[in-house]
């Protein structure tokens, strides 16, 4: 892994169109600002694991629970006013 | 059509209509093709077999039926990974996770986006919805006025 030090304000780029910027440094918590394509998948490293983790775990199932549910729940129809 | 030995059996399918994820579903990047495979019973869950690896399905479900005004709409860049434009529909499906205890949750924060047109599929996170990954399903409240179902039912 590459480690560089950075100071308050001064950024990072990353190949020609990703760019982030150190933007508030308060105790143990780094505010980081980043411009990229909107294409470019930017998530919080946690959140992706834990998606991840529940994807592998949804993986676990028996045919007989496709039957838990029963009927399907049809939603209340919006009353009209 | 061709067979897939799934954790359930053997599964006979067409190879022309796989569902396509091209980015593959998240911690299952290299899984590209699944089969749908719709419950035998009348009910709100199906699931989706992958056709590269047998150990690999999972339940999957409207989450509409649950949640009335879910709605994610795909954005310039997933429409083009889905093969579809502005204007063609695009469904929203959720992961079901069956827990131990039997108990069931979506997954409202990783929604998958469908295009019927293309066939394709696309596994998106939603930063800062406020959606939890197990999100219970709804209580159903036992209070509703049956004559509301009557007159609902009239008018449709």
């Amino acid at each position: 892994m590459l480690v560089l030090t950075r100071k308050l304000g001064e950024g990072i780029l990353i190949g020609e169109d990703i760019r982030l910027q150190i933007v508030e440094i308060k105790g143990n918590t780094v505010r980081l600002g980043i411009d990229a394509p909107r294409h470019k998948k930017i998530y919080r490293q946690e959140l992706y694991d834990h998606i991840q983790q529940e994807n592998r775990a949804a993986t676990s199932w028996a045919l007989a629970d496709l039957d838990l549910l029963g009927t399907p729940v049809s939603p209340p129809e919006p009353e009209e006013k | 059509m061709k067979t897939i030995d799934s954790r359930f059996g053997e599964i006979a399918y067409d190879p022309q209509q796989v569902l396509t994820f091209p980015q593959g579903l998240i911690g299952f990047e290299e899984l590209r093709e699944f089969v749908v495979m719709p419950n035998s019973k009348e009910g709100p869950l199906f699931w989706i077999q992958s056709v590269e690896d047998a150990q690999v399905a999972l339940v999957l479900t409207d989450p509409t039926n649950f949640f009335l005004d879910y709605k994610v709409v795909p954005e310039a860049h997933e429409r083009a990974i889905l093969g579809i434009e502005a204007d063609e529909p695009c469904f929203n499906l959720v992961v079901v996770t069956v827990h131990p205890d039997r108990r069931i949750t979506l997954n409202l924060a990783a929604p998958i986006l469908f295009a019927a047109r293309t066939n394709r599929a696309l596994q998106v996170i939603l930063e800062n919805s406020g959606y939890s990954i197990q999100t219970p399903l709804p209580v159903v409240q036992p209070a509703t006025p049956p004559q509301q179902a009557a007159s609902a039912s009239a008018s449709a």
